[in-house]
């Protein structure tokens, strides 16, 4: 009788021992694995020096009277140059809906950046196809002038006093705003509620440097494009894209659950950029503006390609000034 | 009390010894145990061996394998998705049908490399495995986000596009890399014990004849007799047993040095050429999906492009199957070609003609890169593919060599301590 029972015992306390030399390893709690857009980082406030004071940085040179004719440009000009080599060499942005961008079914670059070079184009050749398109990121834009790589640069850049020293602007050939993107759920209404908050911008653009400023004192991150900006929207990695409204309404018209909301933070007045040596060739570009703004060109453009994204009438194209 | 009788057979051992029966007793002993002793310890290092070579065969050979398959199809994964991408809403059935296969592939052998370690090794800060399994999923989630979104046209989708391959880069293909290079490495302790110098057994061997000599010297000299049979047949055993072990443990490290050479050395140069071909694909794919902000891709391109250069020499010098020699020459003049296409895209993109650069970089045009990059891949599998079977073949035949060696180790160490016991035992019969 006592057998049986001890054989038992042995059996159960084999069986247990079994049990707890398996099974052990504890399975640990792992973090959520966030991918982020390749280059995106937390950008701090360049301390830079007080700007340098350029005066009125929309100021450009005055054109020609009359502006020559196409395929007729004066001898040794930075024009006659170009025309000889047959093809207006034009930086502009493939990402940003609706200024320039490519049409994935065309494989076109289009926008209303992209019509605005084709008019310098037309200008010089007598065709808007005479233009060679270059895609640039914003931080490219500057050295691909710099080395010569392209004669102009249409990509909504902001004519500021710092880009002055470097380059050369021409007159103002649209007004943007910089405002903030948020989802429509956000409860976020302006730039004094972003106390805290993650907000996206691009390096080396404007709207960076304004953000990291705001009273408010948001965390900024930079990106190396501006949609990636949308996807770390999207992703829940920031709470608001800040740049201009133009830009803005492209990402919002990609993914309608967001909207462009508050004030304008800052004036974004853009311009064409072209070498600083090409003085001459500013001046030809604000003839061809004049002529854009006042013969109904930017205005069918600016339909065209803005007026469903934007809220508001059209507006008048944005006056010229000059300092001679 | 104990030490009393402790002393006394003490006492009396010391005095047999001095007796030649004492003598022949103890040489006895020491025979029989010295030789069984070293059977054991011989066999059980031809054990060892047998079993490091199963281990190549069986683990380390597979595991390797395994690695470089997580490697090469997640490499591939990113560059033929970043060519789907390019071809937009058209995107050829069989590109994205590689995608997929791909993705299969990599899902697969994670399993198997997951399988054979221990929770512990995943759950390790830092796992490369850990790294894989957590964020393959994340992958293939964004580059579905950029499919979706790009077939309807928007911008936003090569952003995803770009996202996913960081991803990649920065997180996949570094865990990747880490992961094959520890089981290349445990590859290769595996093979250095496999083919190691049987030092062990050679000196048990010669003891154990030493010791032969010497029991045969005494007897001559101390018995009538020239010659004892016994200690003949053990001394004819334990030299058959060391002749054998030294010709089966010779072959096989002879087996186990090609399998490195002619096997797995080679086909890890021509693994590394095969990833080096798939990333800088994936770079000359990704300078036009970045569209303006692909410099970085462009410059990593050209770095791999170096490295795949020199990997393919290397592959090429150290090629001892002509055909795996003729498919590595003929990789070279693939990466030539390629190179001259991805000059051709280059040129057609910078000069602002982005849809002849994309046309030549995904379609199958005669200029293209496609075409030679396709043949490039197919060579390089097809070496890697020859190097493993080689490998695996070689590996093989170092067991096969040495099959049969334990038994028969133990057999004559039996033999010899048989004979030695029976030839003394006659000997000692005389004192009776």
């Amino acid at each position: 009788m006592r057998t049986p029972i001890a054989l038992a015992l042995a059996a159960a306390a084999l069986v247990l021992a079994g049990c707890t030399s398996v099974g052990t390893t504890a399975i640990p709690t792992v973090p959520a694995q966030v991918p982020l857009p390749g280059g995106a980082a937390p950008a701090t406030a360049s301390s830079g020096a007080a700007a340098p004071d350029c005066g009125d940085v929309e100021a450009s040179l005055r054109p020609p009277n009359p502006l020559p004719a196409p395929g007729q440009m004066p001898a040794g000009s930075t024009m006659a140059k170009i025309l000889q080599r047959g093809k207006l060499i034009v930086g502009v942005d493939q990402n940003t809906l609706n200024m320039g961008f490519r049409d994935p079914f065309t494989s076109q670059i289009q926008g209303f950046d992209i019509d605005m070079a084709r008019t310098v184009a037309q200008a010089i050749f007598g065709t808007p196809d005479a233009i060679q398109l270059r895609a640039l990121t914003s931080d490219q834009r500057i050295p691909a002038l710099q080395n010569g790589d392209v004669d102009i640069v249409v990509r909504t850049m902001t004519i500021t006093c710092d880009r002055l020293q470097q380059v050369n602007f021409s007159t103002v050939y649209y007004d943007a705003q910089q405002r903030i993107l948020v989802k429509k759920n956000s409860a976020i209404t302006g730039a004094d509620q972003l106390a805290g908050k993650r907000v996206c911008a691009t390096k080396g653009s404007t709207s960076l440097n304004t953000v990291l400023t705001l009273p408010s004192k948001p965390a900024g991150i930079g990106v190396t494009d501006w949609t990636d900006c949308l996807v770390m929207l999207q992703q829940g990695q920031v709470d608001a894209v800040s740049t201009d409204d133009v830009i803005l309404a492209g990402m919002a018209a990609q993914d309608r659950y967001t909207e462009v909301v508050g004030a304008s933070l800052a004036d974004e007045p853009y311009g064409m950029a072209i070498p600083k040596q090409n003085e001459d060739f500013v001046r030809f570009v604000n003839g061809v503006l004049e002529r854009v703004r006042t013969n109904g060109t930017w205005t069918a453009s600016y339909q065209r390609w803005l007026g469903g994204l934007l809220p508001g009438a059209t507006p008048a194209p944005p006056a010229p000034r000059y300092r001679d | 009390m104990t030490a009393i009788l402790a002393r006394r057979p003490v006492r009396e051992a010391t005095e047999l010894a001095k007796t030649t029966p004492g003598v022949l007793s103890g040489l006895l002993l020491a025979l029989v145990v010295v030789g069984l002793l070293a059977g054991l310890f011989t066999a059980l290092g031809v054990q060892s061996r047998a079993q490091a070579l199963n281990d190549l065969a069986n683990r380390s050979g597979p595991l390797t394998a395994a690695s470089q398959e997580i490697y090469r199809s997640l490499s591939d994964a990113d560059a033929t998705a970043t060519g789907a991408f390019l071809s937009g809403g058209l995107e050829p059935a069989q590109v994205r049908q590689r995608y997929e296969a791909d993705i299969a592939q990599a899902g697969n052998a994670l399993a198997i490399a997951v399988a054979a370690r221990e929770p512990a090794d995943v759950t390790a800060p830092g796992s490369p495995l850990a790294t894989l399994s957590e964020q393959l999923p994340v992958y293939t989630g964004l580059i579905e986000t950029a499919r979706a979104t790009n077939r309807q046209g928007l911008p936003l989708g090569a952003a995803y596009q770009r996202e996913a391959s960081n991803l990649m880069r920065t997180q996949l293909l570094p865990a990747a890399q880490t992961l094959y290079r520890s089981e290349n490495d445990q590859l290769s302790a595996d093979q250095d014990r496999a083919g190691g110098v049987p030092w062990l057994e050679i000196l048990l061997a010669l003891v154990v004849l030493a010791l032969l000599g010497a029991a045969q010297v005494y007897l001559r000299r101390h018995t009538n007799r020239v010659f004892n049979t016994g200690l003949l047949v053990a001394t004819g055993a334990a030299v058959v047993s060391l002749l054998w072990v030294l010709v089966a443990t010779l072959n096989a490290m002879g087996d186990v040095g090609d399998s490195r050479t002619d096997g797995s050395a080679q086909a890890d140069t021509l693994a590394r050429a095969h990833i080096a071909t798939l990333n800088a694909r994936a770079d000359e794919t990704l300078t036009l999906v970045a569209r303006g902000a692909g410099q970085t891709y462009q410059d990593d391109y050209v770095k791999l492009s170096q490295s795949l250069g020199a990997l393919l020499d290397n592959a090429r010098t150290a090629a001892t199957d002509s055909a795996v020699g003729d498919r590595v020459a003929a990789a070279i003049t693939d990466s030539k070609t390629w190179s001259d296409a991805h000059v051709g895209i280059r040129g057609a993109d910078d000069s602002g003609d982005y849809t002849t650069a994309v046309r030549l970089a995904v379609e199958q045009v005669p200029q293209g890169a496609a075409p030679a990059f396709d043949k490039l891949d197919a060579d390089l599998r097809d070496a890697i593919d020859r190097t493993r079977a080689t490998f695996g073949e070689k590996v093989s035949d170092a067991s096969g060599a040495l099959s049969g060696t334990v038994a028969a180790v133990i057999v004559l160490a039996v033999v010899m301590a048989a004979g030695s016991a029976a030839g003394i035992w006659r000997r000692l019969k005389d004192y009776r």
